[in-house]
């Protein structure tokens, strides 16, 4: 509690500066609005829907890339994980693909798929998978075998196996790299958006720098950096519940 | 003869026939042998208990007569058929119930698991389950997660998962190893008197010579490297067994003995 009020303080402690900065004009108001304009420009562009209308995109954006990222990092992450052979031929082909840089893969995809949505949620995915998918294989390897044991002992069929022993004992991990995976998410949709001119908040902003409007600006990334709160609070919510079982060590 | 009188005789020959068997069973992993030449026959409805140093194969046995490993030579079978897989009228209780339990499931969750591999009605299953944590001494302790559990009642709960699967064969590996002396004394007698209930087999290892004589019917003791049968003695000690009077009687005394010059001569 002590903490979660302090937090705020610092925050608020920031703002201020900022209106301080702004008001003494240290920073020429055509690049550096100050709260209260920033904080006017958010609600006009709500009133008018404008920015609802971004916002909806991105987080369209941001959902589509992530969830298939997570269906598709899931499952091959249980593949490779679940199998001993699967790890030692697969893992150095991964230990390749995953540091690149998914600004690599953004001319490729651009290339293959143009400018378009479709591009748009390949790179969101390809960026988002990897967090979720090394999660996830490490879940899958980090079994206890003994609970397979139990499995056999109980003759139980392989979807059952993955399903009420695998999957479960490997949320844990799986959840946290889910997390991970929803802050790269954000990230590549403002860039898709911005590359591409697709309809969300990095476009949004884009189009405020050209114009010179820094308190739409302004409004674009405090909107952006209240995504990425909200969406990962909602995450640790999730979280919370579905390891109910885990706080009770 | 009717059809009914011979297959009656066919299961009465049945049953007098051996339900577990080790013919010359012999395990090599990674290159070396630890159970070599087995021979050993367990009748239906009989508690036999196995002995031995550390490291002698007492787990190893267990393994292959549950199916969780294959004999590399000879044979093991369960009521005449070769055990390759494990079965599920064999249940095995671990020694590490803490690794057996599934942490994210409670008590009737993980008692569930056993129910829903095997198939019963969704709607049966609180009854069965209610019915079976009762029977462990856990009742009112359906919604507790193992976490929240001590030592002794997550062992009741692995055995009422075994007992979920209606097992005619209970293969135990060191069940109350881990427990104190008196949450174990309990435990020895609430496993006496439900496998006496419902006539189950029990194969049960444990390194507590006392143990092995207050349990079973029969006890063994093995030899190691490779592992096989140093002694065999007949436990004729009346049942229900007592913890005072049975432990006193000068049989089991006698047996006692016996077993500790037997380990002591393995230990060198
Ligand atoms: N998977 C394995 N690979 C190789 N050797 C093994 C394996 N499992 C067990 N052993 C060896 O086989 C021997 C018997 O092991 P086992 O676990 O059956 O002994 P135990 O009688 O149960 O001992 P304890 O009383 O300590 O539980 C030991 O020497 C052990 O090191
Ligand atoms: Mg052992």
């Amino acid at each position: 509690m002590i903490w979660r009020i302090a937090s705020f303080a610092v925050a608020a402690g920031f703002v201020g500066l900022w209106q301080l900065i702004a008001d003494l004009k240290l920073i020429s108001p055509v690049f550096l609005p100050g709260p209260d304009r920033a904080w006017t420009a958010l609600m006009r562009g709500f009133a008018t829907g404008d920015l609802t209308g971004k916002l909806i995109g991105t987080l369209e954006h941001m959902a589509y890339g992530w969830l298939a990222a997570s269906v598709a990092g899931i499952a091959l992450g249980a593949l490779i994980g679940s199998s001993r052979l699967m790890r030692i031929y697969i893992a150095p082909s991964l230990e390749f693909l995953r540091p690149l840089p998914v600004s690599a893969i953004i001319p490729v995809a651009i290339a293959m798929l143009g400018l378009t949505q479709g591009m748009a949620l390949f790179v969101i995915a390809f960026g988002a998978i990897w967090p979720i998918m090394l999660a996830t294989i490490h879940g899958f390897a980090a079994v206890e075998p003994r609970l397979y044991e139990v499995a056999r002992a109980l003759q139980m069929s392989r979807p059952a196996i993955v399903f009420k022993i695998a999957l479960p004992s490997a949320l844990p991990d799986i959840l946290a790299g889910m997390r991970l995976s929803l802050t790269v998410a954000l990230i590549l949709s403002v860039v898709c958006e911005v590359l591409a001119g697709l309809d969300g908040l990095g476009h949004w902003v884009l189009l405020s720098a050209r114009a010179f409007r820094s308190a739409d600006l302004f409004a674009g990334v405090i909107l952006l950096g209240a995504t990425g709160y909200v969406t990962s609070i909602a995450m640790s919510l999730a979280e919370r519940r579905l390891l109910a079982w885990q706080s009770t060590r | 003869m009717t059809l009914l009188a011979r297959l009656d005789e066919a299961k009465v020959a049945r049953r007098q026939q051996p339900l577990i068997t080790f013919n010359g069973a012999t395990l090599r992993l990674g290159g070396k042998t630890i159970i070599e030449n087995l021979d050993l026959a367990v009748r239906p409805g009989e508690f036999l208990c196995i002995v031995g140093a550390s490291g002698c194969g007492k787990t190893t046995a267990l393994r292959l007569a549950a199916g969780l490993y294959r004999p590399s030579g000879g044979a093991v079978t369960f009521d005449g058929q070769p055990m390759l897989e494990p079965r599920r009228e064999v249940a095995i209780v671990f020694q590490d119930y803490g690794k057996a339990l599934l942490p994210w499931r409670t008590a009737a969750g993980n008692i569930s698991l056993a129910l829903e591999a095997c198939g019963i009605p969704v709607r049966e299953r609180p009854g069965r389950i209610a019915e079976l944590l009762r029977k462990v001494g856990l009742p009112g302790h359906a919604e507790k997660y193992p976490a929240e559990m001590s030592g002794g009642m997550q062992q009741r709960l692995q055995i009422a998962r075994c007992l979920a699967q209606e097992p005619t064969t209970l293969l135990m590996d060191e069940p109350f190893g881990a427990l104190d002396a008196m949450t174990r004394q309990g435990l020895q007698d609430e496993v006496l008197s439900l496998t006496a209930a419902s006539n189950t087999t029990v194969v049960f290892v444990t390194h507590d010579l006392d143990e092995a004589i207050y349990l079973g019917d029969r006890v063994i003791g093995l030899l190691p490297h490779p592992g096989r049968i140093g002694i065999e003695l007949d436990v004729n000690l009346s049942r229900p067994r007592d913890q005072l009077a049975t432990r006193e009687h000068p049989e089991f005394l006698r047996l006692r003995r016996q077993l500790f010059d037997f380990i002591k001569a393995t230990e060198h």
